[in-house]
């Protein structure tokens, strides 16, 4: 017994060191030279017995592969009896994407307590009228190597499926389950509360600060109004959002007229056939049982249209919040302008705008490709060594769009780094080279089309075309329309979005944060420059 | 038109982090689908194919036809190849490869990079260097052609040098910054100590500080060898096209022909690599949380067993905060760490070589949870030595198979999976082939595959952060056998 037991210990442990407590860092090693105890290594004899993956297994059948088709590429759509519309395109493969598109989002939110959204997309695919739990479903789902995902935002949101096309009647009843029929139980909304809450936590403990900038500015552009308001919820209604204001939300905004039922890789006549079955014949859960909504006519579907305003919000705060794991402390400013619509005909030279001033990271992994060349890199970042990141976003909505720059830097530069990227909006309006815009105008081409690459895109992209117009312009359409954008047409659209309001948001250390007044001053000047202050440099 | 710009975000997670899937596509194409001939199996993807040129270098792609592509040189070399004069070579060169060619200065290669709309890459493992280059499909041949000059014409002059080594010197901070990857690092410390396999990618910071350009071209004269290297293809790219291209750019590469003599060892023959049972424990408690990973020796890619013990690591999963609600999740790991609130993440991992492999769990959590953490992954390794479901094996099947199969949906991952196995595997595995090795895979299998490789195993562990209430190494290694098995 006491051998055995000795043999199981693993043999003799050398070097190892005591550990101490008054030092704060110590490293101790210590090594089980596991040769000693007969014990060693596990011999190399496979237990499982099959060839290795190096040779083939023999006795298989035969393999035919597909050759290509590119007959596909059209997309199909149909409009069924109660207003829903289903569109799809086949393509070669085993799975298919298939998804819901709907028109809802937290821009609709305002009769209500806002973070709706924020709720619904944690509490996708729990258990529906169908299926008791999420186990339940998540095992059918199973059965066809499914995976699935849910995804609010300002203005859309999704449900999506990824599985093998022979399941898709399977898949596409689960998604109208959990589309028309939730249950939405109480325990339900209280796990979703804490997960959003854990959420709001760790988005304010992380140094990346993009998600929190982007509701402020929304915030800022479009003080209280649709795409102003936040689509994280607000911690104080954490506590406000119950089943029964839930369920009052998705009656108005959840409602076959809102949505797209989109599919990638599937037959066009079976999904429509599916779709008929789950989400026509089988009522949403909110029309059978009446008692689960508010019953208040003064709610109504919301269809004012965006307001652009202007402002600034602004946060004091540590960031990085815990700053020891060797983290720089930085301060992070957004500065945005009104954009377009994405059905206004400077849409695409607004991306094509967008891709001109690129931006990233000023150290960054990755080789050229990344948009080396663009202007936020040339004349930013490479120039200004203490910038630490400048990005450029452009948001584009069905009635309004916001395009913005995104800059972070140690404290003590903030107001330099304003100063540099006011300057570089107002250069917007200046020259363009040949050069860079041709260099923009492929890059936008090439992401577009290495984007459709991969399914779940192009499921999103038929599903949000197919809710924004009806129909889906193919990609080959948008390569044309990138071609045709001309150098006036780039000057023409950043001058007309200087002269809006700018709206900011900071977050940090913001001492040196100019006004915006200021700010405003300085997009209206010819050379971008600040009022007062500290002298413009020789050398900018 | 709405999404033009918005495609990069939203769903091309979806993939990511679930748990979940399946395999229909095997058993539907292999045994399940009785109408379908025997003899034929029908599979909806393009063949890989694979030409091995004169010179040995292999070419191998599958076609789409479609608009973009993904191409890229699969190099059989790495940090393993080195030893502790040259170790963080092999990533030296990888940087260099970026500073330009006898025929192209760094900011010509960028800019031509850039005005393709396409992107250029590369990344070196432990045993595995990589170039790739992802492209409209119409620019194929100029990739090639710019793959084949960084690689074979890379400018190794001093003042390029001095600047890279700045340049990988703040890599390294950000490495050290990423806790993960410092525990990982001190895994491979403790478990292959003595070895090349111990050593981190990027060396220490001596030789970082000491690389000069005739170790970097002792190191390309020994290993970046035709016979070492695949040129993979996938998305619009045409076989005999690449091949072709290939043979133009790659053509002239000789076997032989080193710059300097090399010892055996660096020129490509592997020195087996031992493990050690055995721990490091770097305790800090200023850092919030505890970082640690432990381990046991798995077998290389090419052994039957490494699959079953892939399934064994979906059985176990991953975990983190954001997941919450604990009884739904699918592992029962998962759902102690959930309901008991035992950690802030965990993943399972099985990190494998030619040789030997690393499968085990790293987790992050609060110093004081740390000993429940670790019992009750070592409680899960038990399990999965004895009592392991036939249920729970169908499910990490399933999800081992579908994560394969919906991983492959672009061109760069394809791409990728094209590389990596024709340098583990010699070959690429057909569909129907891995489908029948998952298939076979059950749950006696997997009890006998973790009782080899875990049962009474010493375990290697790595250990960062508050970790004073991590268990003693001979309580940890007493948690590796049950007396009444």
């Amino acid at each position: 017994m006491a051998l055995t037991f000795y043999r199981k210990f693993g043999g003799p442990v050398v070097n190892r060191t005591n550990q101490l407590w008054c030092k704060k860092i110590r490293r101790s090693y210590s090594t089980d030279y596991s040769n000693w105890d007969g014990r060693g290594s596990p011999d190399k004899k496979p237990v499982t017995k099959l060839p290795p993956l190096s040779k083939p297994v023999e006795g298989l059948p035969r393999i035919r592969y597909a050759t290509l088709k590119e007959e596909h590429q059209k997309t199909q759509i149909t409009v069924l009896s109660n207003g829903l519309t289903v569109a799809s395109e086949n393509r070669f493969g085993e799975f298919c994407t298939v998804g819901v598109v709907i028109d809802s989002g937290s821009r609709y939110e305002v009769a209500f307590p806002s973070g709706i959204s924020h709720f619904l997309e944690k509490l996708a695919f729990n258990s529906t009228h169908q299926y008791p739990d999420k186990d339940e479903m998540m095992r059918n789902l199973e059965k066809h190597g499914g995976i699935c995902d849910s995804q609010g935002s300002k203005d859309t949101f999704l449900y999506a499926a990824s599985a093998s096309t022979s399941g898709l009647n399977d898949v596409i009843q689960m998604l109208g389950e959990v589309v028309l029929r939730p249950q939405i139980k109480e325990e339900e909304v209280e796990a979703a509360r804490q997960t959003i809450s854990f959420e709001l936590q760790m988005l304010n403990m992380r140094p990346e600060q993009e998600t929190l900038l982007m509701d402020m500015i929304h915030a800022a552009a479009y003080r209280d109004n649709t795409l102003g308001l936040p689509k994280l919820c607000p911690v104080n209604n954490l506590d406000k959002i119950n089943r029964k204001v839930l369920f009052t939300y998705l009656n108005l905004y959840h409602s076959p007229r809102r949505m797209v039922v989109a599919g990638v890789g599937v037959e066009h006549e079976r999904l429509v056939r599916c779709v008929e079955k789950f989400f026509v014949d089988e009522p949403p859960i909110w029309v059978k049982d009446k008692s689960l909504i508010i019953d208040d006519n003064k709610i109504k579907v919301d269809s004012s249209l965006a307001q652009y305003t202007g402002g600034i919000i602004t946060e004091e705060c540590e960031i990085p919040q815990f700053a020891s794991a060797g983290l720089p402390i930085l301060s992070h400013v957004m500065l945005g302008l009104e954009g377009c619509s994405h059905k206004d005909p400077n849409f695409i030279p607004m991306c094509v705008l967008n891709m001109m001033m690129g931006g990233g990271g000023s150290f960054s992994a990755g080789g050229p490709g990344k948009g080396m060349y663009t202007r936020l890199y040339t004349n930013v970042l490479n120039r200004y060594t203490w910038m630490y990141s400048a990005t450029a976003y452009n948001h584009a909505y069905a009635d309004s769009g916001l395009f913005c720059i995104h800059a972070s830097a140690p404290p003590e530069n903030v107001r330099e780094m304003v100063e540099v990227i006011v300057k570089e909006m107002v250069n917007m309006a200046g020259n363009v080279s040949d050069e860079e815009l041709q260099r923009a105008k492929t890059q936008l081409q090439s992401m577009l089309l290495m984007n459709l690459e991969s399914r779940p895109v192009i499921f999103e992209d038929i599903g949000r075309q197919v809710l924004a117009t009806g129909m889906r312009k193919r990609p080959e359409h948008f390569i044309e329309e990138i071609n045709k954008v001309s150098k006036d047409k780039i000057v023409a659209v950043a001058q007309r979005m200087l002269s809006s309001q700018p709206a900011v948001a900071a977050r940090g250390d913001l001492k040196n944060l100019p006004s915006l007044e200021y700010i405003q001053a300085g997009l209206l000047d010819r050379h971008g420059r600040m009022p007062g202050g500290k002298r413009m440099s020789l050398f900018r | 038109m709405a999404s033009i710009l918005k495609l990069s975000r939203a769903l091309t997670k979806l993939p990511k982090n679930k748990k979940i899937l399946q395999n229909i596509l095997f058993s539907r194409n292999y045994g399940a689908n009785a109408e379908e001939v025997l003899s034929d199996v029908l599979v909806n993807v393009p063949p890989t194919k694979v030409t091995t040129l004169k010179n040995g270098i292999r070419v191998a792609t599958e076609d789409w036809g479609s608009p973009t592509a993904t191409v890229g040189i699969w190099i059989d070399a790495g940090s393993r190849y080195e030893n502790s004069e040259n170790n963080g070579v092999a990533h030296f060169m990888e940087h260099m490869a970026f500073k330009g060619t006898k025929k192209r200065s760094q900011s010509q290669l960028e800019i031509e990079i850039e005005d393709m709309g396409a992107q250029l890459n590369a990344y070196t493992s432990r045993e595995q260097t990589v170039y790739y280059s992802k492209c409209l499909a119409k620019d194929v041949p100029k990739a090639i052609e710019i793959l084949s000059d960084i690689v074979q014409n890379a400018n190794l002059g001093e003042a390029e040098i001095e600047r890279e080594r700045g340049v990988i010197l703040r890599e390294m901070q950000e490495v050290e910054s990423n806790l993960q990857e410092v525990v990982f690092d001190h895994l491979h410390a403790t478990a292959y100590q003595g070895t090349p396999l111990a050593n981190t990618i990027l060396g220490p910071t001596k030789n970082i500080k000491c690389i000069n350009a005739q170790h970097l071209k002792a190191y390309l004269g020994a290993h970046y060898k035709p016979s070492r290297m695949v040129i993979a293809g996938a998305g619009g790219v045409n076989h005999e096209d690449l091949v072709k291209l290939v043979e133009c750019s790659f053509g002239n590469m000789k076997e032989g022909g080193d710059v300097c003599s090399v010892q055996e060892t660096s020129s490509g023959k592997l020195t087996p690599c031992r493990y050690s049972g055995s721990e490091v424990r770097v305790r800090d408690d200023s850092l919030p949380l505890a970082h640690v990973a432990i381990a046991v020796e798995g077998p290389g890619w090419t052994d039957p067993d490494t699959l079953t013990l892939m399934v064994a690591s979906t059985l176990l999963g991953a975990w983190d905060r954001s997941q919450a609600s604990g009884k739904q999740n699918a592992t029962k790991l998962a759902r102690v760490s959930a309901e008991d609130d035992l950690c802030h993440s965990y993943q399972s991992f099985n990190t494998c070589y030619k040789d030997t492999g690393l499968w085990g769990v790293y987790f992050v959590t609060e110093g004081r949870n740390t000993e429940d953490m670790l019992f009750n992954i070592q409680k899960e390794f038990m399990r999965l030595c004895s009592s392991v479901t036939e249920g729970e094996v169908a499910r990490g099947r399933n999800l081992l198979a579908a994560n394969t199969l919906l991983q492959l949906d672009t061109s760069t991952a394809v791409c990728e999976d094209i590389g990596r196995q024709l340098l583990c595997y010699g070959r690429r595995i057909p569909p129907h082939e891995l489908a029948h090795r998952i298939n076979y895979i059950s749950a006696d299998n997997v009890r006998e595959v973790c009782y080899k490789y875990l049962f009474d195993r010493c375990p290697a562990v790595a250990a960062v952060g508050p970790v004073e209430g991590l268990p003693d190494y001979n309580r940890i290694r007493s948690s590796m056998y049950w007396l009444r098995l």
